[in-house]
This record gives structure tokens, C-alpha cells and sequence, in this order.
């Protein structure tokens, strides 16, 4: 075991950060309501290919924000320097820019004050961990693939961060959270495995036995046949099921898209879109994920249920949306500019009893998917979207997996695939999301005529 | 910062480095959105901080601050040298860097009206003009007009006597609007989708858009695409615009080229290549129509700077030559291991990030002729334009496309607008099927600001030059059907 190292950086103390907020308020004097942000983060990532290391990083970023109100104009500036006269210089082009702007008439006032319940999200060890804890946790998996003669790539990364944000009127709000992962994908000539975990806590990721599973997958799917296109009964592995439900998020879950007419729950509220076996909550405080306890506008998070039992029920909202629905804002705004609107940042699917296992010795014939990859929109208001398998795609026959397929690419209507899932796991995994920050918690899920339109020549 | 670099040099070598070097770089961003009457995004943000990347016991180890002094530079290269030394023991073999000479030198875009200087009011009132004559059609609910602007000024030093100097300044602007029916949405963008057009420019560029112009027939176009037929599923010959060949080229091409992603370094992420290295100089990637090139010297392209975040002069290299796979985007670390010095293509997403090869400008060579000519000598097909969806798999094979707009093309002339096209193939089987591609008049380097891949997951702004091109026996109208 090794030691922290006596220079090694933690993101900013409640104390520390307060004194930067209040400076940059107190320069931002000459605005009639302002809000100050501010997120520190320590980040450190070990990566490795060809089973050995070849990248290994640390960081120390920031940023602070500062959004003014002058009468009904607002101006927003940000900066990653933390010295007086940087905050002199971004609270000064904040107020420039709102003098420039022209009147907003749906300026929403300041938030209201509220209490803020904190939600403890930071594990020590993971802020304290190592680069030599790293290497050592990935070195047996890397170890592992090469005796079974197979290639292991992937990264194990921890981050500790804080999010702080203080307003004019006195506001002050403090959340300290950290964030481990690691993905492991194990190739041969012609297969490949993948294992994947988030946690808070580094410790529980469990590398090696990670490993294991990327390495049995890769060795399972060895010489993998074509399967024709067509529709499939899939046993989707969370993973799998993650990719198509974050989709949600941004077609249609935030206020802002719906009121443009834009989401696919314009006009359907109340209505049934999906299966009944179907409940979709955004819950920061799901003790799985890795949800905040405000938002970027200092507004708490409130669970909000958007699909129950298959019905449209609820958007979230920031306090603009809000104020044009005429409802209280659901705590979700996104950090300025916020040009989508407010997004569900903590999705939750309910589970059902099924385990994968379960699924699959009840298919007699179908495909076990354990992710997709570069998955994209094709008609947002349908919520179609394609996509390819990746990394351990199996075909299922007489209740149990029988050989390794080719990849095979989909085009879906999510709502649909929810619609016709007929078993649903016990298990949820939090997937997070790393290029929108947004966390997903779902089971495995099993559905009938998953409609794949074409094969990769791997 | 000169003497923040030498600070940082000195102390990676006084800790074991065999090799340093650390880039200090300031970047300041503004974005500007209108959208639907409002001024929906007005945010200019400055980042600064600084990034030492060393070799210590043969790995590699990186460290990176937002603050940038001497202590934290002293700071930031010891932790570097700990985590590289931290990775040594699971080397296989130690890291070796293709040779480079000592170098001062320096280098910016050239720039003609500095876009950070336009008055503000100035670029408010241009988005308010357009996206007012955009809300002016009734069936659009967002009409959305945007402008962003980047400046990246950034110090290289190294251990070898490296000292490069840049100023990169990239600019861009677009229109989108989305028209709505009882049941359907569409969005038409201009000059191209992702926020518009981008290039290494000052403001001149968007003053070459004629924004407010080309806002009627933006809206107009998407509410014609809401009654316009669905796009027919089959067997189709298709014309792509510059723009689509553009993110085809950029996907089925300059990703796979990356010699990181050939030797298996993303595997875990953004994925590997079919265009495996026993494969150079033999694999027919596509028709002999097809000659693809990554140039980070070309005017005006995203990927077009001085030298690369490893100091290494910015090149232009054969990728396709002739239809046959000639080369590849590489780095000092990769590009010995084909017996090659790197051709300079190693970028960082910011001082916090750790250099990668990255796409500079894959230029599709232009052929001749208009896109009208190409139209006039087609019989049967579907011109595509403007994309609107993009996925491929992690080798690079089997892609699916969608653009915002198509048209029927029938006995040489342009027929009935479809909506919601979309075409599938794999990659060197369609652009084998490449039987026309357009001349200079038509060609282009658009930009692409958003191109993702490494861990910690890093955006970069790449380029193609592409011209309208045309493509036999595509399968289109995938991702309706039953």
C-alpha cells in the first residue's frame, strides 16, 4: 500500500470555496442579482492497451462562473483563475455583457430560498488514491488477458470534485462528490469481451473480477457467424438498456423541449406511450447513482416521475420552464448557457424479478446484446435511434448461449422497445454517461422483435 | 511563461525524466445564441492553466494545473514523473520518440477581422435579423441562429530545445429551424448542421454567409420537408453534397487512419480500425477516384495550424492514393514502429489533456464538374444534403447516415424533396462505388467542432475538404421500414 502523496491536490474546501464566491459576488456589486459557481476537480486516469500501460494522466481544472441581472438583461462570463484579479475581470465582462443584451422578457427572478438537504457522495478513498494504487489494480487484468493470450485495454479513473454556488442573496451551497470507473475491453483475433463499472467509490470497482468477465465473453465469442437482419427476441444487459433510455433524456424528459413542441411528449401528457410494465423517475437521491443535490440555479433536486406504468407524467424543469408552465422548478438546470433547457441528470428504471440468466434459459431463440456503441438519433419525435453491438454479441438458442455472432446493427423506436419488453431484471447498474455528465440506473430487460437492419464483417 | 516552461522542464529532468515537455495555453471562447426572439446564450469564457507530459523509466506520465506559476509547474512535473514511473513496471517495452532538432518558432492564423473585436451588438443584431425572418414562416416553433468564436494562444517548450509559439483562431455561425405538424418535426440548417460552418478565420467568415439571406429559404425548407414523400427504402444510386461527404470522409476515413486506433490504443473507447497495418499499400479502401490526403497546411481548416502539441511541423500526407490505403495519421511514438517520422498530427483538447492523434484536414481530392453537371448525368438516384445522423461501428465498417434533405433525381434533373434520408453501407465497399466526384468550384473544407475520442474523453475541432461526390448501388430509407 501506498501513501497519498504529501502534494497530491483535493478540490476546494467548503471554506475555500465560499471565500471565492463571496469575492466574486462583492465584484459583481454593480448587477441588481447575481449568482456565482463554482466547480474544482482532481482527476486522474490510468490507461492501458495491448496489455500495458500507455497513458496515465492527472489534473487539477476549474472553473468559476458569473451570472449578473441588470433589470431584465443577464450576462454570464466564466474563468478557470481564481485570483482576485481574475474575479475582478470576469465579474466585470459578466456585467458588460448584460448591459449588452438585449430585454429578456421571460427572465425568471431569483430563486427562492430553500434549504438544501446535502446527499453524501464523496468516498476518501477515492480522492486518495494513487497512481500506484492504479497501476497495481489493472495490472492482474492486464496479466490475466496476456496468459490467456488475449489483448486488454481500458482505463481505471477517479475524480473528486465540488460544486459550490452562492447568489446575491445570500445563498451558499456546497456539494463535495467523487466518481470512480473503470471499463476493461479484452480482444482475441476475431472477439471481444468488456466489463464496466461506476461507482463513488474506487474500491468497490473491482477490476479483476471485471477483467474476468471481459475475458470469458471474449473467449466465448470466438468465430463469430453472420445472423441475417431481422427481428430478434434481445436479452439486453444494463448496459445495453442505458444507451437506449439516456436517448430519453434528450428527446423529450426536459421542459424546454416539450414546450417547443419539440419532444416526443408534445400534446401525449397523461397519455399512454409505452409499456405498463414501464416507471421512469429522475432521483438524485437514488443511493446507486451520483445525483447533486441542487442545481446550477441553487434550486434542490426533487424526484420527478416522467413515465408511470407506461403513462407520460412529468417533464423537469429549470425556473424559466417553470415560470412558463406555471409550476415550481423541479431543480434541474444545467450549468449556463443551458441552451438545451433543463435535463433529468439522475434517470432511474424501475426493476422488475428476472435475472439475465433467467432471460436467457427462458429465450428459445434470440440475441444476448452486452452493449452498443455510437448510438445515435434518427427521427427524435419517434425516438428512433441506430446503433451497432459491441464487444460480446451471443447467440441464444434453446435457453442457453451457443455461440458468438457478428456485430449487427439496429434501428429502434425506444418507446416501442420498452413497450414490448416482457421480462425486466431485479438488478439496476448505474451507467454514467461521461461526455453529458448524466447518470442512468437500469435493469437488464428482455423484448420481443428488436428490429436489426444490417451485419459488420466482425 | 517562458520561465514557467523552463521551471517545469527543469524539474521533470531533475526528477528522472529522460524526456519533457509542457505547453502553457490561454484560451478565451464566446458563444452567442438567439433563439425565438430571445438572446437564449451570451457567455464568453477564459481558460488558462498548463500540462507536463514526461518519460520517466520508459512510460509516459502527465500532470496538468489551472494554476500557472512556477511551484505549480515544479509541481505538476514531479507528479508526472511519479505517475510515469508508477507505469513503468507495466511497460513491455520503453516508450522511443522519433528524433526532433532544437526549434524556435512561431505561428497564427491568419485572421482579417479579429472576431473577439466585432462589437457584440453588431453579431446580436445579425442572429436577431435571421432568425426573425426564419420566425416568419409559420409553421417553425425554433428558429435558432448561433455564433462561436476560439482563440487558442500556446506555448510548446521541451527537453530537446522545442519552443513554439501559436495563435490558433477558429470561427463559425449557422441557422437551424424546426418546423412542426400534427405529427412530425423537421429542421433544415444552413450553411451546415452541427451550429453551421467553422473554419480557421477571423469574422470574415461570417460575413461570407449572408446569414439574414439565406434565412427564408432555411425555414421555407423545413416546412416544405413536413408534407414532403418519406424517402423510398432500396437500392439507390446517391449523391451526397460537400457536406455530407464531408462527415463520410471524417468517419469512414480519417478515424480509421489514426495509427493510434490501428495499433489497438482506443480499443477500449473509440474503438479500433479495419485498416490494419500488413494492409498499407495493398488495401483497395476505394475507387481509383479516390484520393483522401491530411493536410494541416490547407487555408482555413479546423485542423490547420503550425506545428502540433508535440512541436512537429504541420504536413501534408498521402492517406488514399489512387483508391488504394497509402498511409496514416501518426505521432512520434507511433510513427518509428512503420519506420516513419510522425507526420504531426498530435492535438490536445486543452492544456488539462494529453496530446493524441487527431484528425488535421482529410481533404477528398476534388475531380471536376458541378454538382449541377453530376445531377444533369445521373439518371436515376437521390441527392442527399446536409447531414442530420451519423453512427459507425468501432472498426469503421458498417456505418448508417441520415441528412436533413434529399431530393429525387430523375432523367438529369432535380425532382420531389424527401424527407428523412438515410443511407447504409460498409466502408471500403462504398466508397469503391464512388463514380464522380465534383471540381474545385464545389469543393470545401468544413469544419467539424465536435469530434470526440480518448480517455479522459477529449473534443476536438477537425476538418475535411470534401466536394459533392456520387455513390452506385447504395442502400437507402434504412431505419423506417418495418
Amino acid at each position: 500500500m501506498t501513501t497519498r502523496a504529501p502534494d497530491a491536490l483535493a478540490p476546494l474546501t467548503g471554506d475555500e470555496a465560499q471565500h471565492v464566491l463571496s469575492e466574486a459576488l462583492a465584484m459583481s456589486s454593480a448587477a441588481e442579482d447575481a449568482t456565482a459557481i463554482l466547480e474544482s476537480r482532481v482527476q486522474a486516469l490510468t490507461r492501458f492497451a495491448n496489455n500495458e500501460i500507455h497513458q496515465n494522466v492527472a489534473s487539477r481544472q476549474q472553473a468559476l462562473t458569473v451570472r449578473v441581472v441588470i433589470g431584465r438583461r443577464c450576462g454570464v462570463a466564466s474563468t478557470s483563475r481564481l485570483d482576485s484579479s481574475a474575479l475582478r475581470q470576469v465579474a466585470d465582462r459578466a456585467l458588460a455583457l448584460a448591459r449588452l443584451t438585449p430585454e429578456d422578457d421571460e427572465l425568471p427572478p431569483p430563486a427562492p430560498a430553500a434549504m438544501v438537504a446535502p446527499l453524501e457522495r464523496f468516498a476518501a478513498a477515492t480522492a486518495a488514491c494513487t497512481p500506484e494504487e492504479r497501476a497495481q489494480a489493472v495490472g492482474p487484468v492486464m496479466q490475466a488477458a496476456a496468459a490467456a493470450g488475449l489483448n486488454a485495454a481500458g482505463a481505471l479513473s477517479t475524480e473528486s470534485i465540488c460544486l459550490a454556488l452562492a447568489t446575491r442573496g445570500g445563498r451558499f451551497a456546497y456539494h463535495p462528490e467523487t466518481y470512480a470507473h473503470f471499463t476493461c475491453t479484452v480482444r482475441s483475433d476475431d472477439s471481444s469481451g468488456w466489463g464496466d463499472r461506476h461507482r463513488r467509490d474506487w474500491r468497490e470497482l473491482e477490476a479483476a473480477p471485471l477483467g474476468a468477465t471481459a475475458i470469458r465473453k471474449a473467449e466465448q465469442s470466438r468465430v463469430p457467424v453472420a445472423i441475417e437482419p431481422g427481428a430478434y427476441t434481445v436479452v439486453l444487459e444494463p448496459s445495453a438498456v442505458a444507451e437506449l433510455v439516456a436517448f430519453l433524456a434528450w428527446l423529450g424528459l426536459g421542459a424546454q423541449s416539450e414546450q417547443e413542441g419539440r419532444s416526443f411528449l408534445s400534446g401525449r401528457m397523461g397519455q399512454r406511450i409505452t409499456g405498463e410494465s414501464i416507471t421512469l423517475v429522475d432521483d438524485a437521491t437514488d443511493p446507486r447513482g451520483f445525483g447533486r443535490p441542487f442545481d446550477y440555479e441553487g434550486t434542490p433536486r426533487r424526484r420527478v416521475t416522467l413515465i408511470e406504468r407506461g403513462v407520460a407524467r412529468g417533464v423537469v424543469h429549470d425556473r424559466r420552464t417553470a415560470a412558463r408552465a406555471g409550476v415550481e422548478s423541479t431543480g434541474h438546470a444545467c450549468a449556463p448557457p443551458a441552451v438545451e433547457g433543463p435535463l433529468p441528470y439522475d434517470l432511474v428504471l424501475g426493476t422488475g424479478d428476472a435475472t439475465i440468466e433467467e432471460m436467457i434459459g427462458s429465450t428459445e431463440r434470440g440475441i444476448l446484446v452486452t452493449r452498443f456503441w455510437y448510438n445515435r438519433v434518427v427521427d427524435a419525435r419517434r425516438t428512433i435511434v441506430t446503433g451497432m453491438t459491441r464487444d460480446g454479441t451471443f447467440l441464444i438458442e434453446g435457453g442457453r448461449i451457443t455461440r458468438g455472432l457478428r456485430n449487427l446493427r439496429f434501428n429502434e423506436n425506444v418507446l416501442d422497445v420498452l413497450a414490448r419488453a416482457d421480462a425486466i431484471g431485479r438488478h439496476a447498474e448505474p451507467t454514467v454517461f461521461d461526455y453529458a455528465g448524466n447518470c442512468v440506473i437500469v435493469p437488464a430487460l428482455r423484448t420481443r422483435d428488436f428490429r436489426f437492419t444490417g451485419v459488420a464483417p466482425f | 511563461m517562458n520561465s514557467i516552461a523552463d521551471r517545469a522542464l527543469n524539474a521533470a529532468q531533475l526528477a528522472g525524466a529522460s524526456y519533457a515537455d509542457v505547453r502553457v495555453v490561454a484560451t478565451r471562447s464566446q458563444f452567442l445564441e438567439v433563439k425565438n426572439h430571445r438572446v437564449s446564450a451570451l457567455q464568453e469564457s477564459t481558460t488558462h492553466g498548463l500540462g507536463v507530459r514526461v518519460l520517466a523509466g520508459g512510460a509516459w506520465g502527465f500532470a496538468a494545473s489551472a494554476v500557472v506559476d512556477q511551484r505549480e509547474a515544479e509541481r505538476c512535473a514531479a507528479e508526472a514523473c511519479r505517475i510515469a514511473r508508477a507505469s513503468a513496471p507495466f511497460r513491455r517495452a520503453p516508450v522511443v520518440l522519433d528524433p526532433l532538432r532544437p526549434l524556435e518558432a512561431r505561428y497564427e492564423t491568419p485572421v482579417a477581422i479579429d472576431p473577439f473585436e466585432v462589437p457584440l451588438a453588431d453579431k446580436i443584431e445579425l442572429l436577431a435579423r435571421a432568425t426573425n425572418v426564419m420566425e416568419g414562416e409559420p409553421r417553425v416553433v425554433v428558429a435558432r441562429g448561433s455564433m462561436n468564436f476560439w482563440e487558442d494562444r500556446k506555448l510548446f517548450a521541451s527537453t530537446e530545445g522545442r519552443r513554439i509559439e501559436q495563435r490558433i483562431v477558429h470561427s463559425g455561425a449557422g441557422l437551424s429551424a424546426a418546423a412542426r405538424s400534427d405529427d412530425d418535426l423537421q429542421w433544415r440548417s444552413f450553411p451546415n448542421s452541427f451550429g453551421g460552418h467553422y473554419e480557421a478565420a477571423g469574422y470574415e467568415l461570417i460575413e461570407r454567409f449572408d446569414l439574414a439571406g439565406n434565412a427564408a429559404a432555411t425555414a421555407a425548407t423545413a416546412a416544405a420537408l413536413l408534407t414532403a414523400p418519406q424517402c423510398p427504402a432500396g437500392v439507390s444510386t446517391v449523391i451526397l453534397d460537400g457536406s455530407q461527404v464531408s462527415l463520410q470522409i471524417h468517419e469512414s476515413c480519417g478515424h480509421p487512419a489514426e495509427l493510434d486506433r490501428v495499433l489497438g490504443h482506443e480499443a477500449n473507447y473509440a474503438g479500433t480500425s479495419f485498416m490494419t497495418v500488413e494492409q498499407c499499400g495493398r488495401l483497395q479502401y476505394g475507387s481509383p477516384l479516390v484520393h483522401l490526403v491530411a493536410d494541416a497546411t490547407a487555408p482555413r481548416g479546423l485542423g490547420t495550424f503550425g506545428f502540433d502539441d508535440e512541436g512537429v511541423p504541420a504536413q501534408k500526407v498521402d492517406l488514399v492514393r489512387n483508391g488504394r490505403l497509402v498511409g496514416y495519421l501518426t505521432s512520434r511514438e507511433t510513427a518509428p514502429l512503420l519506420g516513419q517520422g510522425s507526420n504531426g498530427t498530435m492535438r490536445a483538447e486543452s492544456w488539462a489533456h494529453l496530446p493524441i492523434i487527431r484528425m488535421t484536414n482529410i481533404n477528398l481530392e476534388p475531380g471536376s464538374g458541378t454538382l449541377e453537371e453530376l445531377i444533369a448525368s445521373t439518371e436515376d438516384g437521390i441527392l442527399m444534403v446536409t447531414n442530420r445522423s451519423w453512427s459507425i461501428d468501432d472498426r469503421r465498417y458498417n456505418f448508417q447516415f441520415g441528412t436533413e434533405v434529399g431530393w429525387e433525381v430523375r432523367h438529369g434533373r432535380r425532382g420531389r424533396m424527401l424527407k428523412n434520408c438515410t443511407y447504409t453501407g460498409v466502408t471500403p465497399e462504398f466508397w469503391k462505388r464512388c463514380d464522380a466526384v465534383c471540381g474545385p468550384s464545389e469543393w470545401e473544407i468544413w469544419g467539424t467542432p465536435t469530434c470526440g475520442k480518448g480517455q479522459p474523453a477529449q473534443t476536438m475541432r477537425t476538418a475535411q475538404g470534401a466536394a459533392p461526390a456520387r455513390f452506385h448501388d447504395v442502400q437507402v430509407g434504412v431505419g423506417y421500414g418495418s
